[in-house]
């Protein structure tokens, strides 16, 4: 999966090539998640976890000027993640696990 | 390397909806410029003249000399905040104060009515106007 945008740096740059894995329990907070936007469920979005509560989570941006998340569409269900980035394999100089 | 195969297929959106590359130092360039106006035209006002006419016009250049001051210090902090990154510290080491002397000087020339504070403000956002357009290079 490729990144596209600004809103994960530092930790995630635009261009970067992830790891998704599927998520097989429920997300932790503070995971980066991969989930279907709640306004167009064709596109997918790259945030943190916030907050887990009622089969829902709330995810935020690292850079939180520079980012649509939780604030603007609200909390999204456990059903719309579809994945956690795990490992970042490009560009190589950065390569490794995607940190909580 | 990496070729076709392990290239991602998939996208995943790290995006703000609204501000993403609309960024442009033409604004803080405008508000400068016309900081630098309505000096020069306050100037050129009669200093003892007590019409009317004389007094509104000074009264309307002065709020708007004050309120583009304002806008300039608006438009160069989003640049600075959101628009300048890491990256570009390390191209441009003066960036931060660069930025720091213009803010400064959009109070001063809030303050003031002072050709020489207008002048070094437009001077500064040029500075920084350049810096921006060299990025996009």
């Amino acid at each position: 999966m490729a990144v596209a945008g600004h809103s994960m740096e530092p930790a995630l740059r635009d261009g970067d090539w992830l790891f998704v894995l599927p998520p097989r329990r429920q997300p932790r907070v503070g995971e980066v998640v991969v989930l279907r936007d709640p306004r167009d469920s064709k596109r997918l979005l790259l945030k943190r976890v916030a907050a887990v509560r009622d089969g829902a989570v709330t995810v935020m941006g690292d850079r939180r000027d520079h980012s649509t998340d939780s604030r603007y569409f609200g909390d999204v269900p456990l059903a719309d993640v579809v994945g956690r980035a795990a490992f970042r394999y490009a560009p190589l100089a950065r390569a490794g696990r995607v940190r909580s | 390397m990496f070729g076709r195969l392990l290239a991602p297929s998939v996208v995943a959106h790290a995006h703000c909806d609204i501000p993403c590359g609309i960024y442009d130092p033409t604004a803080a360039k405008v508000a400068a410029d016309t900081v630098a106006k309505m000096v020069e035209k306050i100037g050129q006002l009669q200093p003892s003249a007590t019409d009317f006419t004389t007094r509104g016009n000074f009264v309307r250049m002065t709020l708007v000399k004050e309120e583009h001051a304002q806008i300039c210090k608006k438009e160069l902090e989003i640049l600075w905040s959101d628009y300048f990154k890491p990256e570009h510290l390390e191209k441009f080491p003066k960036l931060h104060d660069t930025f720091w002397k213009a803010a400064k000087l959009c109070s001063k020339n809030k303050q003031n009515v002072d050709a020489a504070a207008a002048a070094e403000l437009q001077a500064a956002v040029k500075e920084i106007s350049d810096m921006f357009y060299a990025t996009k290079k």
